[in-house]
């Protein structure tokens, strides 16, 4: 992942010769300053605008629009701070991170490694893995919500296994709603895990892997021990990017269940879309604040973390 | 990876690969077969009858084009800043960029619909573009940066020599030589920018500035849920987008892994 990577780099440039070379090319090089102003100014201008106007948006009793807006400083923060709604959103936001994580990985090796194998039309099997992260969420929906369904394609194929007794409407059931939107989310992203992988293990020496077979290593103990130390970093970098996916989540529990039945599938993204709709500018806000600090929280640990392992 | 010697593993491998792959086909052959149900092609002549049919796709393709041409400009000048040229304080100003990345887009909506009610920007494109690049750059920037970084540096010090000023280096040497990353950038924002959702929700009003993502939830508040039309709008929208990944494979999938490779 580019961002490791990066870091690495950064580290290199603070320790090792490469810093004497850097000195030199900042002594010769012409000033960049105009070259990253369009860029920085984009940025940091519309991101760090929205972040303070919603900081303070967070300390006001307001509808979004009107002129009418009272202060009411930390109110909204200790409302939240007590509100089992917005915990339980944050609740759906781990178990889905770790359960997509968790199975997005190991399907992803899995394809990527049958895929490198002798395998007769790889290319199909390839597209059709793939599809799915092509096609937007939104477009998706309904026939989402069209297979989940009390007639869907996954009750016809329960009752025709002889599971009719599972039969359920999936998305309107509340001890179903969250694992049917984890499903969907695994369905539209194995894709991105399996292209991961697949590059990665193009790169997995196959004279070590000939080696573990002359050793009489079998397959799974081959992938085990010698490829998926490889492809670690690859694991490492699809943990961050389902983190950061977990946090902003909106299209599917919003198109899908709208966070219901009676909020078993809330998300924070549909909690703050909700609340700002039913003109809680300020409360939404609060919970946006909350929200960024999370995700900032979330992303240094992650970073640190996997520097601390190279 | 797996190596199969025998004929019956060979056998093994490709059923097992096949009932694997079963379940990321069933969505997609339902979408097909209950968008032809019922009043078969009668579903899509009546997407197609939506009123503004085709603006949705017009609307989507000029949003898509705003923020690839913003993108792609911004990340080409300013991976060719941070990576080659002098800058005081290079990593702050990169770091700050970079702190973007977490963004949930959520989060914009409370601060920016005021602001561009405020700018007469409300129910324009430019109120979709804009945020939407503003959260694309910091990842493209990051992967050209990192790509550009890659590069050795003594090949701009000789365009130097060769009496060319900054431009001039940018545009003949980093321009062409950046080529393969632009292919994916311009892959990976696309799918962002007509994929969107939530903020032409947001920020997009009017019948005839709605866009793809929309399309298929027009006909669940109308009628109700009428699913086989739902369904065929799904089609509708989606195809211009299964087409272009199918006969641009390569490009989608290096988009997609991009920088996620050494």
């Amino acid at each position: 992942m580019s961002v490791l990577n990066y870091q690495s780099r950064l580290a290199d440039a603070d320790a090792g010769p490469g810093s004497h070379r850097s000195h030199r090319r900042s002594g010769l090089a012409p000033k960049g300053y105009l070259w990253i102003l369009p860029a920085f100014a984009l940025c940091v201008g519309v991101i760090y605008y929205c972040v303070g106007y919603s900081i303070h948006i967070s300390t006001l009793s307001w509808d979004g629009l009107s002129s009418h807006k009272q202060s009411v400083g930390l109110e909204n923060y200790q409302r939240l701070l007590t509100d089992p709604l917005f915990w339980s959103a944050l609740w759906h936001t781990l178990v889905f991170f770790i359960v997509v994580f968790a199975v997005q990985t190991s399907l992803g090796i899995v394809f990527a490694a049958m895929l490198h194998s002798k395998v007769k039309l790889a290319v199909v099997y390839k597209v059709l893995i793939f599809l799915p992260v092509v096609i937007a969420p939104a477009i998706m929906a309904p026939v989402h919500r069209n297979v989940l369904s009390q007639e869907g394609a996954v009750n016809w194929i329960l009752s025709h296994l002889g599971l009719g007794s599972f039969t359920r409407s999936w998305l309107a059931d509340t001890s179903t709603s969250l694992w049917s939107i984890v499903a969907v989310q695994i369905w539209s992203s194995v894709g991105v895990a399996f292209i991961l992988f697949f590059a990665a293990m193009s790169q997995v020496d196959l004279d070590t892997l000939e080696a573990a077979r002359i050793d009489g290593e079998g397959n799974i103990r081959a992938l085990w021990h010698i490829v998926i130390p490889e492809v670690r970093g690859t694991i490492v970098a699809l943990g961050i990017l389902n983190a950061m996916a977990a946090l902003r989540l909106f299209d599917f529990p919003y198109l899908l269940t709208r966070g219901g039945p009676v909020y078993s599938s809330e998300f924070p993204g549909v909690f703050i879309y909700r609340e700002y709709a039913a003109a809680h500018a300020g409360y939404s806000s609060a919970a946006s604040v909350m929200l960024l600090v999370i995700a900032l929280l979330a992303s240094v640990v992650m970073t640190l973390r996997a520097r601390a392992r190279k | 990876m797996f190596e199969v010697r025998h004929r019956i593993n060979r056998v093994i491998l490709q059923v097992a690969i096949t009932v694997m792959v079963i379940p990321f086909v069933v969505p997609l052959y339902v979408m097909v077969k209950v968008s032809f149900s019922g009043a078969g092609l009668g579903n899509y002549k009546a997407v197609t009858e939506v009123p503004y049919f085709l603006y949705f796709f017009r609307n989507s393709a000029l949003i898509a084009l705003g923020v690839i041409v913003i993108s792609y400009v911004l990340t080409m000048l300013g991976a060719y800043g941070f990576s080659k040229l002098a800058i005081k304080g290079r990593e702050f100003f990169f770091w700050m960029i970079m702190g973007a990345l977490t963004l949930p887009e959520v989060v914009l909506i409370a601060p920016l619909f005021p602001t561009w009610s405020k700018l007469g920007l409300y129910d324009t494109f430019w109120a979709v573009i804009i945020p939407v690049a503003a959260l694309q750059v910091p990842f493209t920037l990051l992967l050209t940066r990192t790509f550009l970084d890659g590069i050795p540096n003594d090949l701009m010090e000789a365009a130097r020599l060769d009496g060319c000023g900054s431009v001039r280096t940018f545009w003949n040497v980093i321009v062409p030589l950046a080529r393969p990353m632009a292919a994916a950038i311009i892959v990976l924002v696309f799918i962002n920018a007509w994929n969107a959702y939530l903020l032409p929700l947001a920020f997009l009003q009017n019948a005839e500035h709605e866009v793809v993502t929309q399309l298929p939830q027009y006909f669940r508040s109308q009628y109700s849920d009428d699913q086989t039309k739902q369904l065929a709008g799904a089609v509708l929208t989606a195809l211009p987008e299964v087409i272009a990944y199918i006969s641009l494979q390569r490009f989608f999938e290096r988009g997609m892994a991009a920088g996620a490779i050494k």
